[in-house]
């Protein structure tokens, strides 16, 4: 695989020759923010970003996202979107939740035809950390740097951009950036400076203990008062869970014409802390207390999808610490309150 | 499991064989699929059941595979889907996904055992499947106890098959409703677990297997561990909300289990310990 | 089976929500092929005695505007309420803060006691009578409005959120009014809008009602968070949600 220097207008000219070619979604600002985006022109691309406000799995498992249409005589039929696009500039961390994604989605139990379709249509562009945002504890999970999944990885570097191939799919996206100098040892040594330096800073927050000890010690803290004292300032508002990376739940609902007979079944994420996620159509609601959903999405991130897919589903992003508008929901807060005891 | 291209969820079309009103608010359904084929669920295993526009929900299974290459469910009228399968005829469509989950262990290590089935209101409905697949092969198993509850006579279930249960020698059946509601009734008035003391069960030859409201499940196990019963010998089947059917949508997790992966059918040594659970 | 009858009233209110339904233009030939209309003032000259559904907009806030919509529920097999009005009594119960007296006088001055301007305490529609469906809002969500209907047209129970407006603001991939120092009401208000005010530069009003079992007490809490006092979450949530259960903070 190729590892190339790209100087500043070199890369803007293979961005725009990508968005020439077809679908591109990259980062751009929003207002003081950052979001992913249909990219335009290259100028428009900020992968000197901190985070954005939704991951990049949109694409991956978009907020609403049609299964099945059905119609009258003609029964159901699945919709799979497979027309092929790139996503420029996911940071690491992003990259490592996209990762648990596959586990989930294509790996664990049966396949999810609709998240492979687009899983394969993708062409991702990870980008290292240029700027780390105010609640970014990436440093502490171990997802402060990324080495798979991506088809291309970018990493800022004092006088341009070393970029590097990582599958057959990223070596052709390369191709359409024309001759580009290959990158010098002394560029590679900066790289990987960057990487250094990034794992020691995306460390907003501090986590006492390894990322790995999670399960066990959420293993002994159900009856933690941490519980109830967070989920009190809880709004069951699920900003937590929507902005979060590896969050995949979903509801399906199903959506008529006028005719009333041709329709779509679609799903839409869904989110845990959410007063009626556990409730069945009878009405019972097997967690209805705010605490028990609370507890529920920290057990699910450092327990229950550790127990599935062998690693810890928080990759530090900070997104929820960010969006709880109570600011209660910082994961390394309320684990760290476990590793202190009481 | 695994990949074979196949979309998770795709309903199959089945028909509508037979429709029965059972209670006032239970209705029973018999379908076909419309390949022919039979749904190749085992007993305690449920499918997704959807009609186009109102939507699908997770619908227990309740009749043994021995019967036949139909399958049969009995729907409560709670909700959009079982609102609009109460509207249903024969000869009506509708889209099945399943069966999902775990089963009753008939063919594994209930084989040879004694069986007490204890049933709450509709935990009949999944448990049915169970009970008739026994008793199509019935040399397989030793004693067989029945013991169903129901809050009124009115909302009995399945009650020429509950009559010849209570018909049979080779089958103790004993009921109770909470409440008669002025209605002619004969045998016990009270909660289910008034029934356990009016059976003789070994603890150590019988294996249990409870289903019925959340709130029975914690009498009927208190009941069963005085009669002397241990937790690897009861089986529990429950509800949640099974959106999916395929352990992807999260509504379903009673902490970190799926039920409808890892359960619904449950030994209950195995979710003794699981906070949610009961 | 014949097409339900479909009519459509107003009580108290600007009548901007039948305005909305008006607005759905071309697709009102759409939700005619649905219900048969037999009575609605702002679009059809017809009256009708009977009919199978029934679309209340605006509040209760007259004695005879109580006996009237008790009429109308009993020759309606489903009744809808339409807009904050007619769902939760939204601007017009800021008057239930005053006493009546001076609620008149105020607004119609020497002519307070003639008798057509006769106004009582404001009710929403089912504090009167029982509503079977809501489309929130002010004005109502047209794209709730067609999902309300086609799910009684498919007998149907409606799915109208009961969870907060940040939903669909995450969804939408807004940035948080909160980030703006503003005080927002999303977090304890009922979703279905699409978090409209949010994405359109402005906080949530709370103009669908609370959310059920809205976590009032941390609304007060948080203000300090961000210098805002309980006074002004009072301020906020008096506008539309004067009077509703858990909005006397």
């Amino acid at each position: 695989m190729a590892i190339k220097l790209f100087k500043k207008a070199a890369l803007k000219k293979w961005v725009d020759s990508l968005i020439a070619g077809g679908r591109v979604f990259g980062v751009q600002a929003k207002g003081e923010r950052f979001a992913f985006g249909p990219l335009e022109k290259a100028a428009d691309l900020r992968l000197d970003y901190d985070v954005t406000i939704l991951p990049p799995k949109k694409y991956l498992q978009p907020q609403t996202e049609d299964l099945v249409k059905f119609s009258k005589g003609g029964g159901y039929e699945s919709v799979i979107d497979s027309e092929p696009f790139v996503l420029l500039g996911v940071h690491p961390y992003d990259m490592a939740a996209i990762n648990q994604m596959d586990a989930i989605f294509l790996k664990d139990g049966e396949v999810d035809t609709h998240y492979k379709a687009r899983r394969e249509a993708a062409t991702i562009v990870a980008c290292d950390v240029e700027s780390p945002s105010e609640n970014v504890f990436a440093g502490c999970m171990g997802t402060a740097v990324v080495d798979k999944g991506y088809d291309v990885l970018v990493t800022a570097v004092d006088g341009g951009y070393v970029v590097e191939t990582a599958s057959p799919r990223g070596e052709k996206l390369l191709a359409a950036a024309g001759e580009v100098p290959d990158a010098s040892k002394k560029d590679m040594k900066k790289r990987k400076a960057v990487q250094e330096k990034n794992r020691k800073r995306l460390r907003k927050h501090e986590l006492k203990g390894e990322p790995l000890g999670l399960p066990c010690l959420l293993g002994k803290s159900e009856n933690h008062p941490v519980w109830e004292e967070k989920a009190r300032l809880c709004y069951s508002c699920g900003s937590c869970n929507l902005v979060c990376p590896t969050c995949y739940c979903f509801d399906v609902q199903d959506d008529t014409d006028w005719t009333l007979e041709s329709g779509r079944r679609y799903r839409v994420w869904d989110a845990c802390l959410l007063a009626d996620f556990a409730a069945v159509a009878g009405g019972h609601n097997f967690r209805k207390e705010r605490a028990a959903r609370f507890r529920h999405r920290y057990y699910r991130k450092g327990k229950y999808i550790p127990e599935k897919i062998g690693e810890i589903a928080c990759v530090g992003c900070g997104r929820c610490i960010t969006a709880c508008t109570a600011k209660i929901a910082n994961p390394v807060e309320v684990y760290n309150r476990l590793t202190e005891g009481c | 499991m695994g990949d074979n291209g196949k979309d998770i969820y795709l309903p199959a079309a089945a028909e509508v064989v037979r429709v029965e009103q059972m209670t006032k608010q239970e209705k029973f359904f018999e379908f076909r699929l419309a390949s022919g084929k039979p749904l190749g669920h085992m007993p305690g295993q449920f499918a997704e059941v959807s009609l186009p526009g109102i939507g699908e929900a997770p619908i227990s299974i309740s009749s043994s595979p021995t019967s036949g290459d139909t399958f049969e469910m009995v729907v409560r009228q709670v909700g959009n889907v079982s609102g609009a399968m109460h509207r249903l005829e024969p000869g009506d469509e509708v889209g099945v996904r399943g069966p999902f989950g775990t089963t009753f262990p008939v063919d594994g290590e209930l084989k040879g055992r004694d069986l007490l089935f204890i049933c709450g209101g509709i935990g009949l409905v999944p448990v049915r499947s169970a009970i008739n697949y026994v008793l199509d092969k019935r040399g397989d198993y030793g004693k067989v106890t029945v013991l169903f509850g129901a809050k009124t006579p009115g909302d009995r279930l399945f009650v020429d098959e509950l009559a010849a249960l209570d018909g049979r020698e080779d089958v103790e059946f004993l009921e109770t409703v909470d409440d008669t509601c002025g209605e002619k009734w004969n045998a016990c008035v009270g909660v289910i677990t008034m029934l356990f003391e009016k059976i003789e069960v070994s603890p150590e030859s019988t294996t249990s297997i409870i289903c019925g409201p959340p709130v029975m499940y914690k009498f009927a196990i208190m009941g069963l561990h005085e009669m002397g019963f241990t937790d690897d010998r009861i089986y529990v089947s429950l509800e949640r909300r099974m959106k999916c059917g395929v352990g992807k949508c999260g509504h379903c997790q009673i902490n970190g289990l799926y039920t409808c992966q890892d359960g619904p059918v449950f030994r209950y040594s195995d979710v003794a310990e699981v906070r949610e659970a009961i | 089976m014949s097409k339900p009858r479909l009519a459509i009233f107003d009580f108290a209110c600007c009548e901007g929500c039948q305005l909305q339904i008006v607005n759905l233009e071309e697709e009102i030939l759409d939700l005619i092929s649905l219900v048969d209309p037999v009575e609605w003032r702002e679009a059809i000259s017809d009256q009708s005695d009977t009919y199978d559904i029934a679309i209340v907009e605006g509040s209760i806030t007259r004695p005879e505007d109580e006996e009237r919509v008790k009429k109308i529920r009993e020759r309606s097999k489903v009744l809808i309420a339409l807009g904050a009005c007619a769902a939760i009594g939204g601007v017009n119960k800021l008057k239930n803060n005053f006493d009546m007296d001076d609620v008149k006088k105020c607004v119609y001055g020497k002519d307070a006691d003639l008798p057509h301007l006769n106004t009582a305490m404001t009710k929403a529609v089912d504090e009167v009578v029982p509503v079977d469906f809501y489309v929130h809002g002010c004005p109502i969500d047209r794209d709730e409005f067609k999902h309300v209907v086609k799910s009684v047209a498919l007998g149907k129970k409606p799915n109208i959120p009961v969870y907060p407006v940040c939903v669909e603001c995450k969804l939408r991939e807004n940035v948080c009014r909160y980030e703006f120092n503003e005080l927002c009401l999303g977090p304890i208000t009922r979703a279905g809008c699409g978090a409209r005010c949010p994405s359109n530069g402005s906080w949530c009003f709370g103009c669908r009602g609370l959310a059920p079992d809205p976590n009032v007490d941390a609304a007060k809490e948080v203000m300090d968070k961000y210098k805002k006092t309980v006074d002004d979450l009072r301020d906020r949530i008096l506008l539309f949600n004067s009077k509703q259960e858990h909005a006397d903070v």
